[in-house]
């Protein structure tokens, strides 16, 4: 079945971690950027996440989803660089635009934190199949009702995607105009998103009834067709993280009262 | 599960619909070259069906599966889509969309909670800016004129959210006023 994700399959060590190592890092290291206003501290995040990234061959495809923040990353760049407000040292002059060094450096700060924020979830996003992650939460505590509900969304995701270009057919060969001004696509919108609806939401009564016939709604422990192991290596890397984090707090807290 | 015993099974198939009907209003409206986002109907709509929770949830849910599958940014949003889930559910529940005036004006509600809610997240990750073109054009605008961070920001996110939240309040209400009787009775929550 065609499920919704970004995992690309390799076999490597970063792979091999379990799911929940891996958000913990991408947590404690975005909330350790966020503490310390300093680009040191974010460019120092920002070389582990990447040097993770390298190690699992995932690099391109980070890439890619940095791509996403690109033009808005720039687009900062170029108006804290100009109009920050604590803007007092000129650097450089561009087309009679006077670029500011404390907009500049502010600027930077932002960038170093966002980059770390997509490159430690990327390294999970990309090395993890989001089945095993749900997995993982469930078998770590998480109801697996809101378990069901996680997986259920990535699978019915492609689902819908797929009715949506069989609507889409069936109201063009009604004479569906799809182009024209833009009152014309916003009833087209309608036209699409209506029947979708209906029929989405038929379907997903049909999937309650088949989903409580198997005992979905039964109380009790749930056992589970694949254990998600949590190794010797997930441990230590465990142990690691939540020193260092604490230590960071700690430190943020010294360096507040001093 | 005294706690989650308003959740029926009904209302958890609901969510996951939720989010695909956000997704396919996004995936529309960029196919028709609408100048808008149009993708929390489906949030909207769940809000309106089961009440306030579960289009929390579904906001949240929402929020955190595009943060998996396309933009891990869209993570810390979670907390503006559990807003719009709230706001459209109590407005829903106060009967605010039985006539078009009362529609608009919880269109303008929501887009109000919304804005409040994303401008913070907006000044923390990304210094005020929103990424939409027209917003941040003003945004860079207002700076220039040393108009403060936060107000300049809070115009930057309500230009853009204004008309795609009441549009999209308007679209939930028309999608909801057709929907059969008995399939709304299927997802209403347990009073």
């Amino acid at each position: 079945m065609k499920v919704l994700s970004l995992y690309v399959e390799r076999d490597t060590f970063i792979h091999r971690l379990e799911p929940i190592t891996k958000l913990l890092y991408a947590l404690i290291s975005i909330v350790i950027t966020f503490l310390f206003p300093s680009i040191t501290v974010g460019a120092v995040f920002v070389a582990s996440s990447l040097s993770l990234a390298i190690s699992a061959k995932v690099f391109k495809r980070m890439i890619l989803l940095l791509n996403v923040v690109l033009i808005i990353l720039l687009s900062i760049v170029i108006i804290q660089g100009l109009f920050y407000s604590k803007n007092a040292t000129p650097v450089f002059k561009l087309w009679g635009l006077t670029f500011y060094k404390e907009g500049l450096l502010y600027s930077l700060l932002l960038i170093v934190r966002v980059v770390n924020m997509i490159i430690s979830f990327g390294v999970l996003i990309l090395t993890t199949r989001p089945s095993d992650l749900v997995d993982d939460l469930v078998q770590k505590g998480l109801s697996p009702r809101f378990g069901y509900v996680l997986a259920s969304v990535l699978q019915i995701i492609p689902q819908m995607l797929s009715t949506t270009s069989t609507i889409t057919d069936a109201q063009r060969s009604r004479g569906l105009e799809t182009e024209g001004n833009l009152l014309q696509r916003f009833s087209a919108f309608f036209a699409l998103l209506g029947p979708l609806v209906l029929n989405s939401l038929v379907e997903a009564r049909e999937r309650a009834m088949a989903i409580e016939i198997r005992g979905f709604g039964v109380e009790g422990k749930r056992t589970f067709v694949r254990e998600i192991p949590e190794t010797k290596a997930d441990r230590w890397i465990k142990v690691a993280l939540y020193v260092v984090f604490t230590v960071a707090v700690v430190w943020r807290i010294v360096l507040w009262i001093m | 599960m005294a706690k989650n015993s308003k959740l029926t099974t009904a209302i958890l198939v609901l969510i996951p619909v939720a989010v695909g009907i956000n997704y396919a209003g996004k995936l529309f409206a960029s196919a028709l070259k609408l100048p808008l986002w149009l993708d929390s109907i489906g949030t909207m709509l769940s809000a309106v069906l089961a009440g306030p929770i579960v289009g929390a949830i579904s906001g949240a849910i929402n929020n955190i599966i595009y943060g998996l599958t396309t933009d891990p940014v869209s993570f810390v949003y979670s907390l503006t889509s559990i807003g719009i889930g709230i706001s459209v559910g109590l407005l829903a529940k106060a009967k605010m969309f039985n006539n078009a005036f009362r529609t608009l004006l919880s269109g303008l509600i929501v887009a109000l909670v919304a804005t409040v809610i994303s401008v913070p997240i907006n000044v923390v990750f990304w210094g005020g800016q929103t990424g939409n073109v027209w917003g941040d054009a003003l945004f860079a605008f207002l700076q220039s004129k040393n108009v403060g961070i936060w107000l300049s920001s809070f115009f930057d996110e309500i230009v853009v959210d204004l008309v795609d939240k009441v549009l999209c309040v308007f679209i939930t209400f028309g999608i909801f006023k057709a929907l059969p009787k008995t399939l709304i009775y299927t997802f209403k929550g347990e009073e």
